[in-house]
């Protein structure tokens, strides 16, 4: 039995597809958790960590104004977000790849001027490019990124690809994986200097 | 009138406007500040609100927060970021080694951008104090007990980290500045993964976990002594001294009964290149990112022509602003509504001479 410490820690967890990863993670640590109907915040079983649920891309929002003094979310979310956290672990699970994909056969044209390119992710994606001296021009999209190629709004995306099964049903193969996704615990380094006693408890908790 | 209301409603960014009773508590504070900084022989000192930009540049941590404007004569002008920056010229000019030391102190607003979304950093005031002149450990442990008072005085309870940039550049004294400034952001971000790849270039097995456990330690003067204790072979003489020089000070502070919370942070090692002993921040619970910061550096005014050491802190006061104690609250107030003015007038005067608030 964990013991509980006096005040829990606070920790944003994001809603969609990292839930049930982190559920069934928490639980074999012993810190089962769960949310009743619709609610959004709630204790894990030992009392140490108060947990909220929050939308994905809004997760280092509360992190960074030390409202959610911790945060699980993938390194995507957190580039995007441009702040600056502590990273306290990696984890195994929900690991994904950022890549570039066209449609099928269409080979990655190097004559090109500019790479015309449609993506949620527009700071990974002007930064990744300008880094290697290509010029790109990006086109912010919210969600089915895919359409994009098929109905010749852009040439090429930048999204995560975990299966790849969307791009094959839409025709489209990746080009290029341009980096490694990782989920992690972060933490306000604020939070963090006021808390790492009972925030190491934790961590090590998770680690073990 | 929409169209007009719209454009009044809307402010530049790092602006701010500050109603009655917030107003009423930032100028009280601040000005128990002045009294209690004085009280310890810090004298005020006032720097122009904008300079040049090129003398500064490299001293600014993020140049894309800070405000430039171009001169009559097209020369880039840059509005106060940061008082430290300014005051360092300003001392570098006024400055004669026989007026060392000197006490100063300082209060005012500051101008950073800040995102349209990212509004609640209230990073727009400065106060602070500088001890110039003095080298010794006695002159960190002034400023820290000043520190203490001024916690105190504020009636707020803050942690305060400190570490020491004196060790981290006696543990990577063979990597170039770029590299040491790559490691100094590993190690204030926690990131040790990057650090051990990075200590790989210039160093061995042992050092590697030596340096990556060193400065993830925080904790007491006793633990660190357990810590060095047990690492005799692979610590090195430079870092044996920045060590006990801290361990120094924080003896010194519990001897003097200090009564905020003061702890060894290792990896704090200061924000700012120019730093070069002690460097320290505070945190309050509640508070987004750390309310003061500072240490010692001793090449700063170097840099602007006179070479002094010096030690000091600024706090971001309005960060700590909603969390100050009730003296600083706008006091009960009494209206006086009789018809006649002479007898409300009279009434009024003897209330305020009990020090309290009348209105005709």
């Amino acid at each position: 039995m964990i013991q509980k410490s006096s005040e829990p820690l606070s920790l944003a967890l994001p809603k969609g597809r990292l839930m049930e990863d982190v559920k069934n993670f928490f639980e074999q640590k012993g810190l089962d958790f769960s949310f009743d109907n619709r609610k959004l915040v709630s204790y894990d079983k030992s009392g140490n960590l108060k947990i909220f649920l929050v939308k994905n891309s809004d997760l280092p929002t509360y992190v960074n104004h030390g409202i959610a003094g911790l945060g699980i979310c993938g390194s995507d979310v957190l580039y995007e977000s441009g702040y600056k956290f502590f990273n306290l672990m990696t984890f195994e699970f929900g690991g994904t790849s950022m890549c570039i994909a066209g449609m099928k056969g269409q080979k990655q044209n190097n004559d090109e001027r500019k790479l015309s390119v449609a993506t949620k992710f527009t700071k990974f994606t002007s930064d990744y490019f300008h880094k290697k001296g290509i010029p790109v021009e990006i086109i912010k999209l919210n969600g089915s990124v895919e359409l994009a190629p098929v109905l010749g709004l852009t040439p090429y995306i930048v999204d995560l690809v975990e299966t790849g099964s969307t791009l094959k049903a839409n025709n489209l193969e990746v080009l290029e994986k341009l980096e490694d996704i990782k989920v992690h615990l972060i933490a306000n380094p604020a939070y963090y200097k006021l808390h790492y006693k009972s925030i190491k408890k934790i961590v090590s908790i998770l680690k073990g | 009138m929409t169209e007009k209301l719209n454009r009044f409603l809307q402010v530049p960014m790092g602006t701010e406007t500050i109603y009655i009773e917030e107003a009423y508590k930032h100028r009280q504070a601040n000005e128990e500040l002045g009294k209690l900084f004085t009280s310890w022989g810090y004298l005020p000192v006032e720097t122009p609100v904008f300079d040049f930009f090129d003398i500064y540049q490299d001293f600014i941590p993020a140049l894309k927060d800070i405000y430039r404007l171009i001169d009559r004569e097209g020369d880039l002008l840059m509005l106060r970021s940061d008082i430290t920056l300014f005051l360092a010229k300003q001392m570098g000019l006024s400055l004669k080694e026989t007026d060392l030391p000197v006490r100063i102190c300082y209060s005012g607003t500051i101008l950073r951008h800040q995102n349209r979304e990212d509004i609640s950093k209230n990073e727009f005031f400065q106060t602070g104090v500088e001890l110039i002149g003095k080298e010794d450990s006695n002159a960190d442990l002034e400023i820290l007990m000043l520190l203490n008072s001024t916690f105190n005085s504020l009636e707020i309870k803050p942690i305060v980290h400190i570490g020491s940039r004196k060790l981290l550049n006696a543990s990577v004294s063979d990597f170039n500045n770029s590299d040491k400034k790559q490691i100094m952001s590993m190690i204030s971000y926690r990131n040790f993964e990057n650090l051990k790849n990075k200590l790989k270039e210039k160093n061995d097995k042992e050092r590697i976990d030596f340096l990556t456990n060193l400065f993830q330690f925080i904790g007491t003067p006793e633990e660190l002594k357990t810590l060095i204790d047990s690492s005799e072979k692979v610590i090195i003489k430079e870092e044996l001294t920045a060590i006990n020089d801290l361990i120094l000070i924080m003896e010194s502070l519990s001897k003097l009964n200090v009564d905020s919370d003061f702890i060894i942070d290792l990896s704090e090692v200061g924000n700012q290149s120019y730093y070069t002993g002690i460097v320290f921040q505070g945190y309050i619970e509640g508070v987004d990112s750390a309310v003061v910061s500072g240490g010692r550096y001793d090449n700063l005014l170097g840099q602007f022509g006179f070479e002094a050491p010096s030690v000091g802190f600024s706090l971001l006061l309005r960060k700590v602003e909603n969390q100050l104690g009730k003296k600083f609250s706008l006091p009960d107030h009494e209206n006086i509504d009789d018809k006649n003015f002479i007898d409300a007038y009279r009434k009024a005067e003897k209330i305020r001479k009990n020090g309290r608030i009348a209105i005709l």
